[in-house]
């Protein structure tokens, strides 16, 4: 089919040469090298700033306790935070609200014993270090019982926590930052697999829309085949696109890439940076590419057939919304994946062809999938890419060539069907 | 005689007229297409010669634009064929014919000559061949400078002639032509009309659809006329004419201008009145010489007498009811579907004319 062939080259050419896209190009990857130094950036601006937590307490030796604690555990991960002593309740938490003070943690002890804390905290306290807080008064207590109660040999436990993701047989546990990783390497394909269908599919529609209202269709559908239309339209904007996405990827992966070693140029020796893409595999790459194809491919189809249903490109947003409501659903499930764990739901999305790109992509860089689930996936997607393919050709053939007026619903179940 | 080719030619609203003289290549058998309510084409039948330039003509709606693109597979009829020198349609490449569309287009931030070479190679033309055949025929049109600018730089002419050279680039036999002089200048028109003759001559089916009889008239051998999804006369254009059987009068005289004594002359009527020329039309069979001698004998002076066949307007008038450039939209209901007897009989006239016989009614 050399024809397919002419087609994708002259989509591909005609968008690539164009304005837009030269511009669209500068602008992402642009946005992507911003994203890719930011966690540096982050770290340059933060530098040499501290965060100040006040411990008011009537009792010399809990507040002492508790800011050495607090002080060890709240700089474990590099940070750097200042536990000062105060004795004046009301002015800290003023402090707090004038936001002189970050956090104000307050210490006592009841008549039977019992210790108690109280957080009051700025906007600059996240949920992490409030967890990490929690945690800190807990050893706090429990020092407290020790000297109180002698007993030999407490020691402060540690604590690792380890993801069970990838593939079930014999792969090994992920450790905390590994997993951090994972969670930014899934968040970033999802996105996207996310803005490939959406932006890439709609210039399917509405490069499908521009031949119909610049009436060059006419000539089109006489010297080539719908199918041939089609695939070569969906293969060209779709290379477009990939072009696109390298152009705009490669410089921000490798920036990422080597982000440790920018951070100490910049930062100097010491100051740890976790890596955003180091576990960035062949297999996770792999599975990228072929959701990214597949799942592009799927939409592309169906937003080919969209745009040859309307004549006029103002009417195409309101036709391709469906479409792009239920691409957010699966982007929306992805991200809920990523932060919420992978719950029964979301094993079943990774299965739905139109939220598989997604879904599965995620569970795959976060989650535990087993091979026949993601050969499933794959299948399912590939059969139903076959169907909406032969179905959108059809809608695709008998909607080009009809202006001004709308055939019925009808109409088009009709051309689906192939009558 | 053939059976109907007595009289008038219509109406023949089930069947086909033939006579062409030149063996039948192109032929269209009893089409049927709806869409939806509308019924766009009702059992629609003709024949086409080879190597000839052949005038469809209808007005708005009659169903000229559905048939070229079914004959060019772009759309499926529901039922009825087509076939080119004996095969079908549908099995033959899309290189055989060339269509230019009613509505122009082209994309238009393209250069003209890439365009070119694009539609040629989807033709399956290789660049250079296809470059080679646009400069070829930028220079025939008279627009060689044309070919680095963009389409949409162009005049709405000279985008029309740009579509033209990409209909014939790839050399197809037969070119289907959809209003090709509409939108055109006088200079235009004459260059295209040269050029259909230049295909002609090399031996292309060029079949075009238009509303101006008179273009018609200059540059077709055969014609069909269309209304409401049928063919309602067709043949060779000499012999839709002749079968017509009436003739026409331009007579000017001096004095009395409604000429009062024509209506002693049976089977003469006025046409259309006028202070400087009347136009008279005759029934068959009614002699020139009568009107003469009736004007002689009450006293007019004929100052100017002239015999005319009757006009393709005047033809398509009689069979369609009204003038060619008259909108029409019809939906089902309005036209009586075709009983089985009359199909047969339509297929039966189209045997029979396959078979070389005189036009029939």
């Amino acid at each position: 089919m050399p024809n397919v062939g002419f087609i994708a080259r002259r989509e591909y050419a005609a968008l690539v040469r164009g304005r837009l896209f030269f511009v669209s190009t500068l602008v992402l990857a642009g946005l992507a090298m911003f994203v890719a130094v930011l966690p540096v950036a982050a770290k340059l601006i933060d530098r040499g700033s501290t965060t100040t937590v006040a411990v008011v307490s009537t009792d010399p030796e809990l507040s002492r306790q508790t800011r050495r604690v607090l002080t060890s555990m709240l700089n474990s991960s590099g940070s750097d935070f200042d536990l000062i002593a105060a004795s004046d309740e009301q002015t800290a938490l003023a402090q707090v609200a004038d936001r002189e003070l970050d956090a104000a943690v307050i210490a006592s002890r009841r008549p039977d014993g019992q210790l108690a804390f109280s957080f009051h905290l700025g906007e600059t306290m996240g949920q992490q270090q409030t967890g990490t807080l929690s945690l800190g008064v807990f050893g706090v207590a429990v020092l407290d019982y020790a000297a109180h109660n002698p007993v030999s040999g407490f020691q402060q436990p540690t604590i690792d926590i380890f993801k069970s993701v990838g593939g079930s047989d014999g792969e090994r546990p992920f450790d905390a930052s590994t997993f951090a990783s994972r969670l930014i390497v899934g968040a970033v394909f999802g996105f996207l697999i996310f803005i490939t269908i959406v932006i890439y599919g709609m210039w399917v529609a509405q490069g499908v829309v521009a031949e119909k209202a610049s009436r060059v269709m006419e000539l089109l559908v006489s010297a080539a085949s719908t199918r041939q239309l089609v695939i070569g339209k969906t293969l060209g904007i779709g290379l477009a696109g990939a072009t696109q996405t390298t152009i705009v990827l490669v410089p921000a992966l490798l920036v990422l890439a080597g982000e440790e070693a920018i951070a100490r140029l910049v930062l100097g020796q010491g100051v740890g940076i976790a890596a955003s893409v180091s576990s960035l595999s062949p297999g996770l790459l792999l599975a990228f590419a072929l959701f990214y194809v597949l799942g592009f491919a799927l939409y592309s189809l169906v937003y080919a057939a969209a745009g040859s249903l309307v004549s006029r490109p103002e009417d195409l947003q309101i036709i391709a919304l469906p479409l792009s409501i239920v691409a957010i659903a699966g982007y929306g499930m992805g991200l809920l994946a990523l932060t919420g764990g992978i719950t029964g739901f979301i094993r079943l999305a990774s299965y739905v062809p139109f939220w598989s790109p997604f879904v599965m992509l995620t569970r795959l860089s976060v989650g535990r999938v087993e091979p026949w689930e993601l050969a499933l996936s794959v299948a399912l997607l590939v059969a139903t890419i076959g169907v909406v393919g032969v179905v959108a050709i059809r809608i695709y053939g008998a909607g080009v060539l009809l202006y001004g007026q709308r055939p019925g619903l009808r109409a088009y179940v009709s051309a689906a069907r192939g009558r | 005689m053939p059976p109907g080719s007595a009289g008038t030619i219509g109406p023949v609203t089930r069947a086909r007229v033939w006579g062409y003289g030149s063996p039948v290549t192109l032929s269209i058998d009893r089409l049927h297409k709806r869409f939806g309510d509308v019924v766009a084409l009702d059992g629609l039948a003709f024949d086409v010669p080879g190597g000839q330039v052949f005038g469809f003509l209808g007005a708005n709606g009659a169903g000229k634009t559905t048939t070229m693109r079914i004959v060019l597979g772009v759309l499926e009829a529901d039922s009825g064929t087509v076939t080119w020198r004996g095969a079908d349609s549908r099995t033959l490449p899309r290189a055989t014919w060339g269509y230019l569309p009613e509505e122009r287009g082209l994309y238009p931030r393209m250069r003209v000559i890439d365009q070119l070479i694009y539609f040629a190679e989807l033709y399956g033309i290789p660049p250079d061949r296809a470059r080679r055949e646009a400069m070829h025929w930028l220079a025939r049109f008279r627009v060689p400078d044309l070919a680095e600018r963009r389409a949409d730089e162009l005049s709405k002419g000279n985008q029309q002639k740009i579509q033209l050279i990409a209909a014939v680039l790839h050399d197809p036999e037969v070119l289907l032509m959809d209003e090709p002089f509409t939108g055109l200048d006088p200079v235009n028109v004459a260059i295209l009309r040269e050029a259909f003759l230049e295909l002609r001559e090399q031996g292309k089916t060029l079949i075009f659809s238009t509303h101006q009889m008179e273009t018609v008239e200059a540059l077709c051998e055969s014609i069909a006329i269309v209304d409401r999804g049928r063919v309602v006369v067709g043949g060779s254009l000499r012999e839709i004419r002749r079968a017509a059987g009436r003739r026409l009068l331009h007579i000017s005289v001096e004095g009395d201008h409604r000429l009062p004594w024509l209506a002693a002359v049976e089977g003469a009527r006025i046409l259309r009145a006028g202070v400087g020329r009347t136009e008279v039309e005759l029934d068959e069979g009614v002699e020139p010489d009568a009107v003469l001698a009736a004007a002689i004998a009450n006293g007019a002076s004929v100052t100017h007498f002239e015999i005319d066949e009757v006009s393709l307007e005047q033809i398509f008038i009689d069979h369609v009811g009204r003038p060619a450039d008259d909108d029409e939209h019809f939906a089902v209901g309005d036209v009586p579907p075709l009983d089985g007897d009359e199909v047969a009989a339509a297929a039966a006239v189209r045997r029979s004319a396959v078979a070389g016989d005189e036009p029939v009614a």
